[in-house]
């Protein structure tokens, strides 16, 4: 069984990574409709959204980068991992609240028409690039990576 | 790599650790350098730093409501919202009943922004509004080619605009920096989604008085 868990791990860091790096390149085109994405969750002081919202696609391309190279995995799945906790709380908060935005995830953003929301998909997606980040931290090696050892099945730092 | 023997140096890993997050953190600095307002970006006739940048309309009234609006030239919704209160809107201007802001956003891409610096360049030709109707009324599906700046000064004919400033103004995108000014300050007011309009800085309501044109001027009047 252990001997499937670098093909695991490779196929983990492509798909968080992938998705991530998509992420980040979509919302790079708009970084105007980014930071208004960050804002219609109505969570954060607004400069801080703004903030947040430039600097967003950044990590997200980053991180995902780093993930599908496999350089620097773990660190690499803890950042991701934990952006995608960041995304659920935003999203369920606003799903809560009765917010009708949109979660900007992949470009876009912003305020939608009431009942032209999407929010238990987007937080059972999120939810599985999270289990699968957890799982990269967890057994950071894998195949065709360029961390160190990272095909032999032992644990690895960083 | 696959046969790498434990205890390898990790130079190549640490090496692209180090390009890849170096080379997204100059991008990212960058781009808040290039965000940052510029005050000394040119600015369009009738435009006040002090009302966001906006192209105003009867800015000395006093005792009126403010009425302002953030549109995006391209997008459909704002298109629907001219056609329902558009002559409205124009009849406070003529009829002195209200100030009233125009923030020409470009959330939508590249044919936005030639948008809104050629409704800029219309500004200055005393023409802002019969332009801002033309555009709408030719309004094609988004980054679709459809206004290159040789098409937008065809449309500025349309509109009755016919000097050679304009079209220098336009193909030179001459308020390139104002537009990205405008983003800001519509950033800073927390705009997010088109049209929104403010009445004296309250927001009006998104579900019932955007496409009622009863009850939108109910809510400009009421101020």
């Amino acid at each position: 069984m252990k001997k499937y868990f670098p093909w695991a791990g490779l196929l983990g860091r492509l798909i968080l990574g992938g998705v991530l790096l998509a992420a980040g390149l979509l919302k790079y085109q708009h970084l105007d409709k980014s930071q208004m994405a960050v804002r219609a969750y109505e969570l954060l002081p607004i400069s801080v959204a703004n903030f947040f919202g430039i600097s967003l696609p950044f990590l997200e391309i980053a991180v995902g980068v780093l993930l599908v190279l496999g350089a620097a995995t773990r660190i690499a799945a803890a950042v991701g991992g934990s952006l995608m906790l960041i995304f659920i709380v935003g999203i369920s908060q606003a799903w809560a609240r009765g917010l009708s935005i949109d979660c900007g995830c992949f470009g876009g953003g912003g305020q939608v028409a009431p009942g032209a929301t999407n929010y238990l998909p987007e937080i059972l997606r999120d939810s599985a690039l999270a289990l699968i980040a957890i799982y990269l931290f967890r057994y950071p090696q894998s195949k065709l990576g360029l961390d160190r050892n990272t095909s032999n099945g032992e644990q690895i730092n960083g | 790599m696959a046969n790498q023997k434990p205890g390898k140096d990790n130079f190549t890993r640490n090496l692209v650790v180090v390009v890849v997050v170096g080379v997204l953190l100059i991008m990212v600095g960058g781009t808040f350098l290039s965000k940052s307002s510029k005050p000394s970006a040119a600015i369009p006739a009738s435009v006040s730093s002090s009302n966001g940048y906006g192209i105003v309309f009867n800015g000395d009234l006093k005792n009126v409501p403010v009425v302002d609006i953030y549109e995006d030239f391209q997008c459909p919704i704002c298109q629907q919202f001219e056609k329902m209160n558009g002559d409205y809107l124009e009849s406070l201007i003529t009829d002195k009943k209200a100030k009233v802001v125009y923030h020409t956003l470009s959330f939508l891409g590249q044919e936005s922004i030639n948008a809104a610096n050629a409704a800029a360049c219309s500004a200055d030709e005393g023409k802002f509004l019969s332009y801002h109707k033309t555009l709408y009324a030719n309004q094609q599906p988004e980054n679709s080619g459809a206004w290159s700046n040789d098409v937008l000064v065809v449309l500025g004919q349309a509109a009755g605009i016919t000097s050679k400033s304009f079209t220098s103004c336009v193909n030179k995108m001459s308020y390139t920096g104002w537009v990205s000014n405008v983003a800001a300050a519509g950033a800073k007011a927390n705009v997010n989604s088109t049209p929104t309009v403010f009445v004296n800085g309250k927001e009006l309501d998104r579900k019932t008085e955007y496409f009622n044109p009863d009850k939108f001027k109910a809510a400009i009047e009421r101020g």
